[in-house]
């Protein structure tokens, strides 16, 4: 019945809809920016109201909200989370960390363009971000996927092995299962 | 008054008992300084911690002299009792830095070393720990040796984006885009 594209359009929509308003964040809180996320979920700027809240483990979530820097050894974690989290899934890189490496761009251990490693689909920049940009960002992401733009999964799993390339030039001992959704 | 005394009874007796222990110990507050050759620190350890009463060893530092061709491990210890602490020196060879694994006196000096040996290089004899302790699939030299240059390293590793060489001020590109005026109470934060 759905095969025609008008009613697929429609499905779309719909689903589009629901997914917008029902997003389940996993905070990979290991940069110091994690610090903004508990006044943005709690009573004073209250996600909640829109639909954001926590997620306890990747595969019950939708969003990878990655906070900040991330060293090798923590992408690597990071990686690991992304690839087992269930469709539809999206990446909000948070804070200039993530952005362009922030104030650790020369640092030995960290990596500066979070987008090489992982389809970011929104950045919320500041270092670090008040909650009122991250809400904001959240806005932007719920726009897009209302939109049907928020495809950062689609691209990883059509590029995945420029993804790997990368991944695995930062990791060199690389001990993960392969997935294959 | 009371705490000079107790510190020059602590120098005078840590001197006759190590000779070649060379102080510098004009410090005005609760703070004690030697320097002594590697192959004695086992035993100043021993000493200050047994018959001193330095039983709290708070961390295990170390100072890169590349000029001198030298490392510097100092090993910093205080005394609950006297509320003194003690900085105990002493020199590696830069390029072959070994000396004595001294986690037989204090258990947490296990942790120190590993670090030290991670992010400087110095062997102890007879660790037994596993090799990494933080970074993982490490590769490239020590990484705190004043010698390693992170941003060379980090900049043939790592992805850049471009952008980041004007260092420009982000409130004034924000007003020009958006076409207010600076306030008054934020233009002295402007450059
Ligand atoms: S962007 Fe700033 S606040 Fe965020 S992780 Fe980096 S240094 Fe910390």
């Amino acid at each position: 019945m759905i095969n025609d594209k008008n009613s697929q359009k429609i499905v779309d929509f719909i689903s589009n809809w629901a997914r917008k308003h029902s997003i389940w964040v996993l905070g990979y809180g290991t940069g110091c920016g994690a610090i903004e996320i508990p006044p943005t979920m709690t009573s004073r700027y209250d996600a909640e109201r829109l639909g954001i809240r926590g997620a306890a483990t990747p595969r019950q979530a939708d969003v990878l909200l990655i906070t900040g820097y991330l060293t090798t050894k923590t992408l690597k974690r990071v990686i690991r989370v992304y690839e087992q989290m269930q469709d539809p899934k999206y990446v909000v890189g948070f804070g200039s960390c993530t952005i362009n490496g922030g104030m650790y761009y020369d640092s030995y251990n960290t990596i500066n363009v979070l987008d090489k490693y992982l389809p970011v689909d929104v950045y919320i920049n500041g270092c670090m971000p008040r909650p009122e940009a991250v809400l904001s960002g959240f806005g932007k992401l719920q726009q897009l996927i209302g939109e049907g733009k928020a495809n950062g999964a689609t691209k990883y799993k059509e590029n995945l092995e420029w993804y790997r390339a990368n991944q695995k030039k930062v990791i060199p001992n690389w001990v993960m299962p392969e997935y294959n959704w | 008054m009371q705490e000079k005394k107790i510190k020059n009874k602590i120098i005078k007796r840590v001197k006759t008992n190590f000779k070649d222990a060379r102080d510098r110990n004009d410090f005005k507050y609760n703070r004690l300084d030697f320097s002594v050759k590697k192959e004695i620190i086992p035993s100043v350890l021993f000493y200050l911690k047994d018959e001193m009463g330095f039983i709290h060893l708070s961390h295990i530092s170390c100072v890169d002299w590349l000029e001198e061709g030298e490392l510097e491990v100092v090993f910093i210890l205080w005394s609950p009792e006297e509320k003194i602490k003690v900085f105990v020196r002493t020199r590696l060879d830069r390029d072959n830095p070994v000396m004595d694994n001294l986690d037989m006196i204090w258990r947490q000096a296990n942790t120190y070393e590993r670090e030290l040996r991670e992010m400087y290089g110095i062997q102890f004899t007879g660790l037994e720990a596993p090799d990494e302790f933080i970074l993982e699939d490490w590769q490239g030299p020590p990484p705190m040796r004043r010698d390693f240059d992170t941003e060379a390293y980090s900049n043939e590793t790592y992805f850049h984006r471009p952008g980041r060489e004007d260092a420009e001020d982000v409130r004034e590109t924000i007003t020009k885009r958006s076409g207010e005026d600076i306030p008054d109470f934020a233009k002295k934060y402007s450059r």
